[in-house]
């Protein structure tokens, strides 16, 4: 049994002007036990709803997805609390993910107490281990988010979405928010987390560098659709379809060496609208590589080296 | 070198008792990409409002000289610098559709750096508008920001900024609110305008992949000053300053060992209140001693044009 397993997934949203935004259309991925599954993408390609689903902070319109075996399209409350027990998430914003009126202690503390698995003393003793793993003094337990800094805030959200001792961390954009000399040291200490404790991750973000860095397997989404799944590797090395060669050669390296050597394949056109979707392939408007059948027939995902690509021509 | 379109000597700014910018000089030629880059809270993006003399009423100039060519722009009254700002010296934002106006058409709006009805620069304006690369300009050009994509956005703001040939453009994090494939378009664009139009760029960003990739030279900025400055690719192959060789570290890279322990700085910027004699980067700094905690290094040359402000600089080719 995979530890997250999505099938078929489709999130629509209502539209202002008639037509569904149809954020997901049709994702199916999964995320087996002990592995780091990354997200990238561009906006509006429905990195963050897919996340946002697997944490039942949003229902499917269609499909399932399935945490632990536990599917969660049509679960009742009851069902998608205990759930929620086993996959935590971590946010972009660590600014807007503690409440500043409550210490870091009882922010820390609150997955275990309104659980009732520990209290008192035990509690005391659970969360001071835990800031302690996430390389916070546990004397800090009585002070406020305010009295911290970005790095640190998200090491405390961090703490707090490992309490529970999750299955599945989703993390959405974890180091975005924070500043380039911090970003390393969160990205150390998931890496540290991943390995000490096995277990699967989500980790949704638009910094291929970043997904590099701390995935084992990376999906890219465009317009609410996979566009390719492969091995970290196989996908860097060789990736097969054309908007993952784009997107990795738009990523400017911090190496004038190697970024100024790059072929420039700058990808025309904007990112069309979720609420409109070409037909056919929904990459086909900015595709260097574009034929007849891409207008027409949407391409379905198959094997092609080592890759899973949903591309006519790959 | 050909004379600098822009000149900033010894600046300093002040908020309150605090000096957030501290003695920041550089120059920039025409056709140049200069980067000023850093982290939050390093000075970059008021050191650029200083430039423009748009700085909030509570930051005060306390020292040093902007010169744009030959002309101190320090004494110029405001009038006069309404008259320099869009001609002379343009500057562009990292938010392109809050810099626009939504109830005006894009045409109206770059047409206004002008200072003429859009009825008599159409043919002007939209031969700027092909120059950024807007498809349709004859359609466009009559269009509201509304209409536009982000990516377009910041093009119609980096046509309304260059349409007066200006010497100088600033550009403050112009592809950080933008996904990495328009990103890409932006940077390519500003670099081949920076070129044919001879325009010196002073480009404010917090992303090295940025810098490393249309910078001619850079600043880095930490707490207010300047800790190391030079050709880009002397300074990304050889990096002298501690600050510098650890924050291009800490950078995850597509080359790098995937799952690799990333160098990390410990603890974080000070805040002007906690600024406090000697070095500010000694606080965090692995080679600082007790001369680093009480006497400010000044900016020194190591090597043609490459000049950093550390007492214990890092060998060529030494790691921190």
């Amino acid at each position: 049994m995979h530890t997250l397993e999505i099938s078929d997934l489709k999130v629509h949203f209502p539209g202002r002007h008639g037509a569904p935004v149809r954020a997901v259309d049709g994702v199916s991925l999964h995320v087996a036990a002990g592995e780091t599954m990354g997200l990238v993408g561009e906006s509006g390609c429905g990195k963050t709803t897919v996340a946002n689903t697997t944490v039942g902070l949003l229902g499917p319109s269609a499909g399932s997805v399935k945490v632990m075996g536990t599917e969660l399209a049509g679960a009742d409350r009851r069902t998608l609390r205990a759930v929620r027990a086993r996959a935590q998430m971590v946010f972009q914003d660590p600014v807007t993910s503690l409440n500043p009126r409550m210490t870091i202690g009882d922010a820390v503390g609150e997955p275990l107490y309104v659980r009732g698995i520990a209290s008192g003393r035990a509690l005391r003793e659970r969360v001071a281990g835990l800031l302690d793993e996430v390389g916070l003094r546990p004397e800090h337990a009585g002070r406020y988010p305010h009295q911290f800094s970005g790095g640190q805030r998200q090491r405390i959200v961090i703490a707090r979405a490992l309490a529970l001792r999750p299955a599945l961390l989703v993390c959405d954009e974890p180091v975005s928010a924070l500043d380039v000399s911090v970003r390393a040291q969160i990205l150390n200490l998931l890496v540290d987390l991943q390995a000490r404790h096995g277990m699967s991750s989500l980790f949704v973000s638009h910094d291929l560098a970043v997904v590099r860095h701390v995935c084992d397997r990376v999906a890219v989404m465009y317009l609410g659709r996979i566009a390719e799944v492969a091995g970290r590797d196989a996908l860097f090395a060789s990736p097969r379809h054309p908007y993952t060669r784009a997107l990795l050669a738009s990523v400017p390296e911090p190496d004038p060496v190697v970024q100024r050597a790059k072929p420039r394949v700058p990808l025309a056109g904007e990112i069309p609208s979720p609420a409109d979707p070409p037909a056919g392939c929904r990459f086909h408007t900015r595709c260097p590589m574009v034929a007849e059948v891409c207008r027409r027939e949407v391409p379905a995902l198959r094997a092609v080296g080592e890759s899973v690509v949903a591309c006519h021509l790959a | 070198m050909a004379e600098a379109a822009l000149t900033v000597e010894n600046l300093s700014l002040d908020l309150g008792p605090a000096r957030l910018v501290d003695g920041v000089g550089f120059s920039v030629a025409p056709g140049e990409v200069m980067a000023l880059v850093g982290e939050s809270g390093c000075g970059k993006s008021v050191t650029a409002q200083a430039i423009m003399r748009l700085l909030p009423d509570v930051i005060r100039q306390s020292g040093g000289r902007i010169r744009l060519g030959a002309d101190d722009l320090t004494a110029l009254p405001e009038r006069a610098m309404q008259t320099i700002r869009g001609r002379r010296l343009s500057m562009i934002f990292q938010e392109p559709q809050a810099a626009l106006d939504p109830l005006s058409t894009i045409g109206a709006q770059i047409a206004e750096t002008l200072r003429a009805p859009l009825s008599r620069v159409r043919g002007e304006v939209r031969r700027m508008l092909e120059d950024v690369g807007i498809s349709d300009p004859e359609r466009r050009i009559d269009q509201h920001p509304f209409e536009l994509s982000g990516g377009m956005c910041q093009r119609v703001m980096i046509a309304s900024a260059l349409i007066a040939r200006p010497a100088v453009l600033i550009a403050d994090e112009p592809t950080t609110a933008l996904d990495v494939t328009i990103q890409a378009q932006i940077l390519d664009l500003l670099r081949r305008l920076a070129t044919e139009r001879r325009t010196a760029v002073v480009l404010i960003t917090h992303d090295m992949g940025v810098v490393a990739d249309i910078a001619d030279r850079l600043a880095v900025m930490y707490a207010g000053r300047i800790a190391e400055t030079g050709p880009t690719e002397g300074i990304f192959a050889a990096p002298r300053h501690p600050y510098t060789a650890l924050l291009l570290a800490s950078i995850p890279r597509l080359s790098d060992a995937p799952k690799s322990l990333l160098a990390v700085i410990e603890g974080r910027v000070p805040t002007p209140a906690e600024f406090g004699p000697g070095c500010r980067f000694a606080s965090r700094c692995p080679r600082a001693d007790a001369m680093c905690r009480s006497v400010t290094p000044v900016l020194g040359e190591v090597a043609p044009g490459h000049a950093i402000a550390c007492h214990h600089p890092l060998g060529v080719g030494e790691a921190v």
